[in-house]
């Protein structure tokens, strides 16, 4: 795609608007502001150019040397969603090449990774076009320069579920995790691209639980894999106590020592499920439950303590109250 | 304890030496808050404000204040643009005190306007209540969700669904939102570890979740959290903590999560069970800056929006001389009570709306 970057001022005298001939006809309109609050001391270019932009859009003129102008307008502030505005105003008007326009927005997003005015920018692009074939990689690039960014994410799965791009989606998504396995944005976008896909059924709960032990094994305190393991635990009818697989794991990681605040947390709700369904004979009683708060909230995480007595004073009025699924915790 | 998190002193001073500059002018480099100066004086105002420094604002200049940001409001019920601007940005001398082709309303700087002039003890008498709430009934999506402007110059997301609520709350009138529809928005942003996104399928944010839990708050509906969900919610905030603030699962602690996160659980009732609050404390302090004002992180130059939030966050840990806020608008509780009167003042008839002045 074509690349806006090529056409930097690097080197070349600036030439004002005021100054250049092909604008002679226009008038420049300045800000209407008798007493700034919050001034900001704008710079002589960034004056010149916006008195320009309000010029143009008084006169409502959607010409070539406009469009040229909100491009140098963005330059200056691309989170001004008025210019990106009227910039579409004026594409539509005269009926430009929107690929183009793909890639000079692709260009300013990799420099302006963080803003929401340029990925608006984009997705409406996308929409006119009815195209989204390049989402995918202008959206990797981002990711690749911070895995974690929001608005990459968030445009990347608006285009997956708009335009049902899942194909391939779940292998980008499995490299990410084996990149870095805390990375929650990616353990979220699995979630996003099952539950759009082929949904949690039984078979891939089943094996979406068996892949999440795994990474649990390799690092037991990452918060992401266990709040995954929750989230497909949602999908079952058992409950977290009632997987055997999850119960075996727990149990063995629990007896080698292994003193992930995560691990015992997740004993503490098989706990809580077994009190509140009034289960006796099991391994996930009231004092075990208590038992465990106590140890999370005296040695393991004591940097929550009170959330800890919290969840076992909730665990007692559970078993006060037990089998009565509306108290459940 | 103590020594163990020894850490800088809080410079109230200091901060308010810096926001009161901020209302005054902000540096050249800062050119992209341009199109929402009215967001960064509610920061600076605000931050004031929970300073309990709003006095440092001369009377004169606290009419000024007032008179900008009037000048930026918008009464149009014929494209439904009311609202408050943003900047004066796309307005001149010939399109003063008329409708103008991009002289639109943005929600969140008519939420940020209309919370200046409530911390500046404003009687919102020359706010035009029917038409903006009439703008922004049309800003809300089928889905639920709101957008910032009309015409589809911006996104939409939770985060507009709360200055909606926040706008409704403050003009007391919540015919601009079909709030079912919200609900079920709301309701759909809920991520599989419990938190909630800025749009469905979203990663759980703390930002969101305040935004989602603030709007149901402000209108009456908390119940719409039902039990199980909010001790899974409070699970995943909790964990948001450790040794300050952050606002997304495996991410580092920042400034302004005191106050999303925080105030998420606030609004769910569970603050306390922070306490003891020094050790979440002390990385906040680190991120002060030495000529005033706090920052994302340590080393960082400060911005409006840290400062103002991190003084928030700081607020609801009860460091002294900071005002208490109510939460659910982030407002001074003073403020908050100023407007509790002024609506004993307009009383319930919708009538009473029709007396406002037109701009």
């Amino acid at each position: 795609m074509s690349s806006a970057s090529s056409d930097e001022d690097v080197g070349t005298e600036h030439i004002f608007y005021r100054d250049k001939p092909q604008w002679k006809d226009i008038h420049p309109i300045s800000q209407d502001e008798d007493e700034p609050v919050v001034a900001i001391d704008y710079s002589p270019e960034f004056t010149d150019v916006f008195d320009y932009f309000r010029a143009i859009v008084t006169k409502g003129e959607k010409s070539e040397r406009a469009l040229a102008l909100t491009q140098d307008a963005v330059k200056l502030n691309p989170a001004n969603y008025s210019v990106w505005q009227y910039r579409r105003e004026i594409l539509k008007e005269l009926n430009k090449d929107l690929h183009e326009e793909l890639g000079f927005i692709e260009a300013v997003i990799m420099k302006q990774p963080k803003n929401y005015q340029v990925w608006q920018h984009r997705r409406v692009l996308v929409e006119w076009l009815n195209d989204a074939k390049y989402e995918k990689d202008v959206t990797e690039h981002a990711i690749q320069k911070d895995a974690k960014n929001y608005h990459a994410w968030q445009h990347r799965q608006w285009a997956i579920k708009r335009f049902s791009l899942y194909d391939n989606e779940f292998d980008f998504v499995e490299k990410l995790i084996e990149i870095d396995v805390r990375n929650n944005s990616a353990w979220n976008h699995r979630y996003f691209v099952i539950n759009n896909s082929t949904g949690f059924t039984e078979n891939v709960v089943d094996r979406e639980i068996k892949f999440t032990l795994n990474q649990i094994k390799k690092a037991t305190e990452n918060e992401s894999s266990w709040n995954y393991l929750r989230g497909l635990v949602l999908h079952t009818s058992e409950g977290l106590s009632g997987n055997k697989y999850i119960t075996s794991f727990c149990e063995d990681l629990y007896t080698s020592g292994n003193r992930s605040p995560f691990l015992l947390s997740l004993i503490v709700d098989m706990c809580s499920e077994q009190v509140s369904k009034g289960v006796v004979d099991t391994e996930y009683k009231l004092e075990r439950g208590k038992a465990l708060c106590e140890e999370l909230a005296s040695k393991v995480d004591p940097i929550r303590t009170n959330y800890w007595k919290y969840v076992a004073k909730n665990l007692e009025k559970c078993a006060e109250t037990c089998g009565d699924f509306s108290k459940i915790i | 304890m103590n020594e163990a998190f020894a850490c800088p002193d809080f410079q109230p001073k200091l901060h308010k030496r810096l926001l009161k500059h901020i209302l005054r002018e902000i540096p050249r480099n800062d050119g992209t808050s341009d199109p929402n100066r009215v967001v960064i004086a509610h920061f600076a105002v605000l931050g004031l404000g929970i300073l309990g420094e709003l006095d440092c604002i001369s009377d004169a200049e606290k009419e000024k204040l007032i008179s900008w940001v009037y000048s930026l409001q918008v009464v149009d019920d014929d494209e439904l643009v009311s609202g408050f601007q943003g900047s004066p940005l796309m307005n001149t001398k010939e399109n003063r005190d008329k409708n103008a082709p991009y002289k639109w309303g943005h929600i969140t700087n008519t939420y940020s306007s209309l919370a200046i002039l409530l911390l500046l003890g404003d009687d919102l008498s020359r706010v035009n209540r029917k038409s903006i709430t009439k703008s922004m009934k049309a800003l809300q999506n089928e889905d639920g969700s709101y957008t910032a402007t009309r015409l589809g110059g911006t996104e939409s997301d939770m985060r507009f669904v709360f200055c909606a609520a926040c706008i409704s709350y403050m003009l007391k009138d919540w015919s601009g939102v079909n709030i079912k529809s919200m609900i079920e928005y709301i309701h759909n942003c809920i991520s599989y570890e419990q938190g909630f996104g800025q749009i469905e399928g979203c990663e759980g944010h703390s930002g969101s979740t305040f935004c989602a839990l603030a709007s149901l708050y402000l209108s009456n509906n908390m119940d719409q959290i039902s039990d199980v969900h909010k001790e899974r919610l409070i699970r995943w905030l909790v964990n948001k903590v450790n040794y300050g603030f952050s606002g997304r699962t495996n991410k580092p602690v920042d400034t302004c999560y005191s106050f999303w996160t925080g105030g998420a659980l606030h609004l769910l009732g569970a603050y306390e069970l922070l306490a003891p609050y020094e050790v979440h404390r002390h990385k906040i302090m680190y991120t002060q800056y030495k000529n005033g004002g706090l920052a994302k992180f340590e080393n960082y130059p400060p911005d409006p929006l840290h400062t103002c939030l991190g003084l928030a966050g700081l607020s609801m840990m009860k460091i002294d001389p900071l005002e208490d806020i109510f939460v659910p608008l982030i407002i001074t509780r003073k403020a908050h009570e100023h407007l509790k009167s002024l609506h004993d003042k307009w009383g319930d008839s919708p009538e009473e709306n029709e007396k406002c002045l037109v701009l």
